[in-house]
């Protein structure tokens, strides 16, 4: 069950972690596009960024997510221990159910 | 594949990090103090202000510095704002450093 009525994902959930090919002020790191996480946590809902960054503020909120991804996933040269993880904020629009 | 952001720096090559102190000058703390009023007062916000820094040439970038991308940053933003004026800053900046002082008070 997802935390609020707002929420798309509940924690537990897999998630893909999209590449939008969208130019401008976006927060999703090239590095952890395409690949594929657990949602962590709900942190609740936020003024969208890519908005805010042209000073369109006051829009709707949207649902923000902690994804937790392996380490090993995202560096193909990890030397870390095999359970490594590591936890970032994505928003909504840039998951899909994996 | 999208473009890298000029701040989309994970996972790339670092180099040396210098761990060393550097004191914040009084016109960085006079410039931050200046920028977290109009940061609370909502005439810009944290979004816009790292869209700007996104923004620069990467050359522009690296050979700038931390205090000096937040004073960029938010004169670009009051100009796009129709705030202030660039030539009018200049000719303030232009008076001021005529006078050699940073008393601009009269």
């Amino acid at each position: 069950m997802p935390p609020d009525r707002h929420a798309t994902y509940a924690p537990g959930d897999r998630v893909r972690i999209l590449d939008l090919g969208k130019p401008g002020h976006v927060r999703t790191p090239i590095y952890v596009r395409n690949k594929v996480g657990v949602i962590d946590h709900y942190c609740g809902r936020f003024e969208n960024p890519e908005e805010r960054a042209y000073g369109r503020v006051g829009r709707a909120r949207i649902p923000l997510y902690r994804v937790r991804l392996k380490q090993r996933d995202l560096w193909p040269d990890y030397e870390g221990a095999a359970g490594d993880t590591l936890v970032l904020e994505i928003y909504d629009h840039w998951l899909r159910p994996a | 594949m999208s473009e890298r952001l000029l701040t989309d720096i994970g996972g790339l090559p670092a180099g040396e990090v210098p761990r060393q102190e550097a004191p914040p000058l009084f016109w960085q703390r006079h410039m931050l103090a200046m920028f977290n009023v109009l940061w609370g007062k909502g005439v810009l916000n944290l979004d816009e202000y790292r869209r700007t820094m996104e923004e620069m040439s990467p050359d522009a970038y690296n050979k700038s510095t931390f205090y000096g991308r937040r004073l960029d940053g938010m004169i670009s933003l009051l100009v796009e704002k129709g705030l202030i004026d660039r030539a009018e800053l200049a000719a303030r900046t232009e008076d001021i450093l005529r006078k050699g002082t940073r008393d601009h008070a009269a």
